[in-house]
């Protein structure tokens, strides 16, 4: 008796040593394992929203539906027809998803997979719903009758069976759908490990998503802690507790209203003219802060997938660059006018529209203009006109003054794939160059550059970087940065701005090219542009109308631009011009600018005094 | 001494039990305090953890509100919500603005206007209109 309780308590003794010293590693491993758990804070990414605290993308967390087909057994078909109308899938589909899978792993054992995606991007209010299905779930049999092990698999069944990943997802949502697309960009999910666990992560992909990223996305979060048998956690054993840093907030310079006109117009002007593509800006020339940013097809940011176009994607505003054709008369004049070669009344000679130079014949399309002043030259739009302005002027001082309005560098705007345009130094330039560029032809910019440089002549001669993002603010909406207005340079004079404004006010006046852009209660200031596009014979033309208003106090300036509108009716005067006065109109509305003209349908007093103006709210809408 | 021991009193003889005892209940006290503590410190986990869910529930149920109003507020569901009210608002023209200006005091103590001779005209029209009564 005495050998058995020795021998008893001998073997207790090695069992003892067994798990608390040989084991003693691995046991306690495979227990902290099962007891310690990381709990991961996703960071919410931060918002963008419009100058006036519009949402124009947030995000939202989704959770990852996933299930373990071998709790669900041979039920794959009733749970399938549950779930399928809230998980908004093919019931089939999702029987098979569910039916179980079993492979072999390495050492030969077999396996059954425990964990398949159902869907992923589920709003929480999906998932409860999809819960509640699962605890109400039926399978035709009465479970009080049967054994304690099946009663014990269909409890398994309905609470273990569907589940999520444990870290939820962001889903981007863009509430404007295709409104500033292209300056708001996309994202899309990335993996990244957060203290050993992978993490699905936003990263922007284009536009203020892919040039903020870093601000927009926070800072993950993690927290240590011990759960208990249940998978509860015991918060009395919480270690580290990281909270997560949501990320800041990007406030634009946009104006939703603004660009929501100028998309409709664009839209409208894209059925009328047919182009492959119609793009849009509008500007505050004193702070060069974009109010509007737009091209034309677009997309919807929240269907981002393969069936988009890559076309689409492209930014064109800033991407794309053209031959800017007779808006860039406004650089050459202005450069003239301000090294004193020419004066506004200085009359030139235009050839009667055929102008042989350096062994190129120059024509001014469809017309056979004689003697013209400097003023006239913009006004009517001279090719030859400009090109003699432009020799007058002379190769070094007019690339000098390219450059100086910002052509050939990126204008630094705060967005991704921007492009500098093509202006080639003077060495390498034809003798017949300088005639074509003067007529805006021989040199490629973008339309964002075009439209700063002519706001550079609205702002007094100055010259803006544009301003897109206004500042950062975080969660609480306390401001964290401020971008601030930047001149780049003072281009031409003050003097010589009242001389181009003066001009450029005519564009629109009959006998200029662009009437249908006059606006009824302000002075306009513009230019309009007809270029070919390469090769010349093609008749593909890139139309254009840069102009701003009040022509004396300028508070906005719009770029409209058509590449390839119909060949039938291709001028920028015809195509783009009546485009921006509809969106200046609205525009003007909207912001409530302040009208320098009386308009003649302002003269009758008794429909006025029946119709009393009201004072209005910034909002445009009447005060009641 | 046995006589002595014989005679001693009550408190005497009771102490150590009495200490004993006190030992004893201060133990016990203690380990039942101590699960007690134990168990309020569970539970008060527990109610953390419910609380810090409710939170996180809540924060999801903003974000979602926030999103919804966000649609809602989006020139293109204004605009079909116009649409389908058929309220008749539409942008004010310039005609319909009357800005009003703080004039500056002329010495002799009479108001003057300065604003753009539109809009002059505007403000002299609405006066014209609506006179004060």
């Amino acid at each position: 008796m005495a050998l058995l309780l020795v021998a008893a308590f001998a073997g207790l003794g090695l069992r003892l040593v067994d798990l608390q010293v040989v084991r003693h590693d691995d046991l306690s491993r495979e227990a902290a394992g099962r007891r310690e758990s990381t709990i991961i804070h996703p960071s919410r990414r931060g918002d963008i929203l419009d100058a006036r605290g519009n949402v124009l993308a947030s995000s939202l967390f989704v959770k990852t539906v996933c299930a373990d087909p071998s709790l669900i057994g041979t039920n794959q078909t009733v749970v399938a027809r549950a779930l399928a109308p809230r998980l908004k899938m093919n019931e089939a589909e999702l029987a098979e998803k569910l039916r179980v899978r079993a492979w072999k792993d390495q050492t030969g054992k077999e396996r059954v997979d425990r964990y398949v995606i159902l869907k992923r991007k589920v709003t929480l209010e999906d998932w409860e719903k999809i819960r509640a299905a699962m605890k109400s779930l039926s399978f035709g049999v009465d479970e009080k009758k049967l054994s304690r092990r099946d009663r014990a698999f269909y409890l398994n069944l309905r609470q273990r069976a569907i589940y999520t990943e444990p870290v939820d997802d962001q889903l981007r949502i863009y509430p404007g759908g295709t409104l500033a697309a292209h300056v708001l960009g996309f994202t899309a999910a990335t993996d990244k490990l957060v203290e050993g666990n992978a993490v699905t992560e936003l990263v922007g992909k284009d536009g203020i998503e892919a040039a903020f990223n870093s601000a927009l996305n926070g800072v993950t979060g993690w927290r240590q802690t011990e759960k208990d048998v249940g998978r509860q956690e015991l918060v009395l054993f919480r270690e580290e507790d990281v909270a997560s840093r949501p990320g800041l907030n990007v406030v634009l310079t946009l104006d939703a209203g603004v660009q929501d006109i100028v998309e409709s117009e664009l839209a409208k002007g894209m059925e009328r003219n047919a182009p492959i593509s119609i793009w849009g800006i509008v500007v505050r020339p004193s702070t060069g802060a974009i109010l509007a940013m737009a091209t034309l097809p677009n997309y919807d940011p929240n269907q981002i997938g393969s069936k988009t176009p890559i076309a689409n994607l492209r930014n064109r505003v800033i991407t794309d660059t053209f031959e800017p054709g007779s808006t860039f008369k406004a650089v050459v004049v202005s450069a003239a006018l301000n090294e004193q070669v020419v004066s506004l009344n200085e009359i030139l000679y235009c050839e009667n529209g055929v102008f042989s130079f350096a062994g190129h014949t120059l024509h001014d399309a469809g017309h056979h203009f004689g003697n013209l002043t400097v003023e006239d030259i913009v006004v009517k739009s001279s090719n030859i006109g400009a090109a003699k302005v432009g020799i007058k002027l002379g190769e070094a001082r007019l690339h000098k003054y390219v450059r100086d309005f910002g052509f050939g560098d990126p204008s630094g705007i705060t967005l991704p794939g921007e492009v500098r345009g093509t202006v080639h130094p003077v060495k390498n330039w034809y003798k017949v160059s300088i005639a074509q560029i003067s007529m805006g032809q021989g040199l490629t910019v973008t339309p964002l550059q075009m439209t700063m440089a002519v706001s550079a002549i609205a702002n007094c001669g100055r010259l803006m970087r544009p301003v897109l993002v206004d500042h950062l603010e975080d969660e609480h909406k306390q401001e964290v940065f401020r971008y601030q207005p930047q001149a780049v340079r003072q281009v031409i004079s003050e003097e010589t701005v009242k001389l181009m404004v003066q001009a450029m006010k005519k564009v629109v006046l009959p006998g200029g090219t662009a009437p249908q852009a006059a606006l009824e209660h302000y002075t306009v200031a513009g230019k309009t542009g007809t270029g070919q596009k390469a090769p010349y014979a093609s008749r593909k033309y890139f139309s254009s109308f840069i102009g701003f208003f009040p022509a004396d106090g300028p508070e906005i300036c719009i770029a409209v631009f058509l590449d390839e509108p119909d060949p039938k009716r291709y001028y920028g005067g015809e195509t783009a011009g009546p485009i921006f006065r509809a969106i200046a109109e609205r525009v003007a509305a909207y912001l409530a600018i302040r009208p320098d003209l009386q308009a003649p349908s302002d003269q009758p007093l008794q429909k006025l005094s029946s119709n009393p103006p009201e004072v209005i709210a910034q909002t445009g809408l009447p005060s009641r | 001494m046995a006589r002595n021991r014989k005679n001693q009193s009550a408190a005497v003889r009771f102490g150590p039990a009495l200490k004993a005892l006190l030992i004893c209940l201060f133990i016990g006290g203690s380990g039942v305090g101590y699960v007690w503590q134990q168990n309020q410190l569970l539970e008060l986990g527990r109610q953390k953890a419910e609380k810090e869910k409710r939170l996180n529930l809540l924060r999801v149920q903003d974000s979602q509100l926030g999103r919804h109003l966000a649609e809602l507020q989006s020139p293109k569901s204004l605009e079909t919500r116009l649409k389908e009210l058929n309220l008749g608002l539409s942008m004010a023209q310039p005609t319909q603005i009357v800005r009003l200006v703080d004039a500056p005091l002329t010495p002799a103590g009479k108001a003057t206007l300065s604003l753009p001779p539109a809009e002059r005209q505007y403000a002299e029209r609405r006066t014209a209109a609506s006179p004060v009564p």
